[in-house]
């Protein structure tokens, strides 16, 4: 079956509708959404509406969570005090505009979501297994993506929140140990001969589906991926759509016209996480 | 060369009996010049019912002539204390409650005094020195327990989170040495840009468990860490576990 895996959709509609199409002309079996759903965008209660009509199975995003349970004012959220600023305003306006409906479902979202199949146990979250506000860089150690991938249990664990895709395998992996543990309590190391021990690790993949929605990989399209669970083949999607009209609604409805901006250039601007590791306290 | 310690839970007798020990180690072209505790310096076991807590931290802020000042992480008891005082990151501490009753709960509370409280605010998660990472639990919080079954991978993100290459830690409780000593894959990336191959490679780090110096009653165990050597040794010294004449 090929899957069609969306992130960070942010109120945009126009991006929403144009990855909707694209995914069906693709021939998308099933369609998987990362979260993040609001913020940013003019159109957070259409997209959360048909994200609810097509019932698409979706996780909660960092924003999402943030609209259901207020405000995470922690920094680390935020790699620099101007995107805080920005995110408060955008978090202020979506709070303002959101119906009641939609904020239900959004808390009702699950952390994490998980399907087996032939290509192994595909797990879905935003961020991390471990928090929907941890960065998986594309370029962090390959170690630690590792362990994130073991550590939810998947053969391919899919992710959103950076905005930008790629997909990652790690392969062939082997690491070798040497424990030397005190048998017993009345013992310490070295009173036992050292364990000498190799595990092999078969494929694990990785793989960030970016963002329909506020694309930051530099220009302006959508992004999304297909991911076909009998071959395992990985197809990263980009897809042009009327941003134009998406920043005009933007300004007709009172955000900020930097989001407009920066939706047209395709930027981070000043939202790129500074550390890889770093994981917000919260 | 630096004396590490853990899990010393209100055994004052425990304590003493380290740090009459920790000299001995020092040797001609060596002294043992740090001495850094990772946390649990308080307790609530069945015999001492946390009745030394307030000496035992008073003890170590004010150390005797000719010893070492201790440099002290936050532990899980330390973490469980304050969140009785509103102070930690969840308020109560449910799994004493659920273990020890909630007698233990107001006798835990009632066995720090105010200043104990505000010493155990200033305590950091973790310490940093040279290439090495010294924690109760890890750099991701006092609950982490890394023992000889945790998984390679999940020493590799522990040690990297922090780009450390040593991880002493004692919440486990016991004493060992977690060597990883290769690791290798590879790492294929495609982006949008385009695809890019690399090795994936490791060597030579390894992680510490220090041991216990007040669980076991009548035994204290700690380690010593040469950095200049890189060499890693663990010492038992027995104490008198009777009860106070």
């Amino acid at each position: 079956m090929k899957r069609a895996i969306l992130s960070c959709i942010h109120g945009n509609l126009e991006a929403f509708d144009a990855v909707l199409l694209d995914l069906e002309r693709q021939g998308a079996e099933a369609i998987h959404c990362l979260g993040d759903l609001v913020g940013y965008g003019p159109y957070p209660n259409e997209v959360v509406e048909r994200v609810r009509s097509l019932a698409i199975p979706t996780v909660q995003g960092c924003w999402d969570e943030d609209i259901v349970e207020g405000l995470n004012a922690c920094e680390c959220s935020y790699p620099s005090l101007l995107a805080e600023r920005r995110g408060r305003l955008a978090h202020r306006w979506t709070d303002g505009v959101l119906t009641a409906d939609n904020r239900a479902f959004l808390a009702q979202l699950p952390e994490s979501l998980a399907v087996e199949t032939a290509a192994g146990r595909l797990v879905f979250v935003h961020g991390s297994p471990s928090s929907a506000h941890e960065y998986l860089l594309a370029e962090m150690d390959a170690f630690m993506a590792l362990e994130r991938v073991l550590g939810a249990g998947a053969d391919v664990l899919f992710c959103g929140h950076t905005h930008i895709p790629y997909a990652r395998s790690l392969d062939g992996i082997q690491l070798r140990t040497v424990i030397a543990e005190a048998p017993d309590p009345q013992s310490i190391p070295g009173d036992a001969p050292p364990v000498d021990h190799t595990v092999t690790v078969p494929v694990r993949h990785l793989i960030n589906a970016g963002s329909v929605g506020e694309p930051r990989h530099g220009r302006p399209h959508a992004t999304y991926v297909l991911f076909d669970d009998e071959s395992g083949a990985v197809e990263l999607r980009e897809v042009p759509y009327a941003v134009d009209k998406t920043c005009a609604a933007i300004l007709e409805r009172g955000l900020p016209m930097i989001f407009a901006w920066r939706l047209a250039k395709g930027l981070d601007y000043a939202e790129r996480a500074e550390d890889a590791s770093h994981v917000c306290a919260r | 060369m630096w004396a590490i310690a853990s899990g010393i839970e209100g055994n004052l007798r425990a304590y003493e009996a380290v740090l009459a020990d920790v000299p001995r180690r020092s040797r001609v072209v060596v002294t043992v010049d740090r001495l850094f505790v990772l946390g649990d310096v308080i307790g609530w076991g069945a015999r001492s019912q946390g009745a030394m807590n307030d000496r035992l931290i008073e003890r170590l802020v004010t150390p005797r002539p000719g010893e070492l000042l201790p440099e002290v992480c936050l532990g899980l008891w330390e973490e469980r204390c304050l969140s009785l005082y509103a102070l930690g990151p969840e308020a109560g501490a449910a799994d004493l409650v659920e273990r020890w009753g909630a007698a233990a709960v107001e006798g835990l509370w009632r066995s720090v005094s105010r200043s104990a409280v505000e010493w155990m605010r200033s305590l950091d998660l973790a310490v940093v020195e040279l290439d090495c990472l010294l924690a109760h639990g890890s750099a991701v919080g006092v609950e982490d327990c890394l023992t000889p079954q945790t998984p390679p991978w999940l020493w590799l993100d522990r040690l990297g989170r922090v780009q450390a290459r040593r991880l002493f830690c004692g919440r486990s409780g016991l004493a060992f040495r977690y060597d990883l000593v290769e690791g290798r894959g590879d790492d294929r990336l495609r982006t949008l840009e385009g695809t890019r191959s690399r090795p994936m490679m490791l060597q030579g780090l390894w992680g510490v468990g220090v041991g216990t110096v007040g669980r076991i009653p009548g035994l204290a165990t700690y380690c010593c860490y040469d950095p200049g050597r890189d060499r890693v040794t663990w010492h038992q010294v027995a104490y008198d576990d009777g009860p106070e004449s």
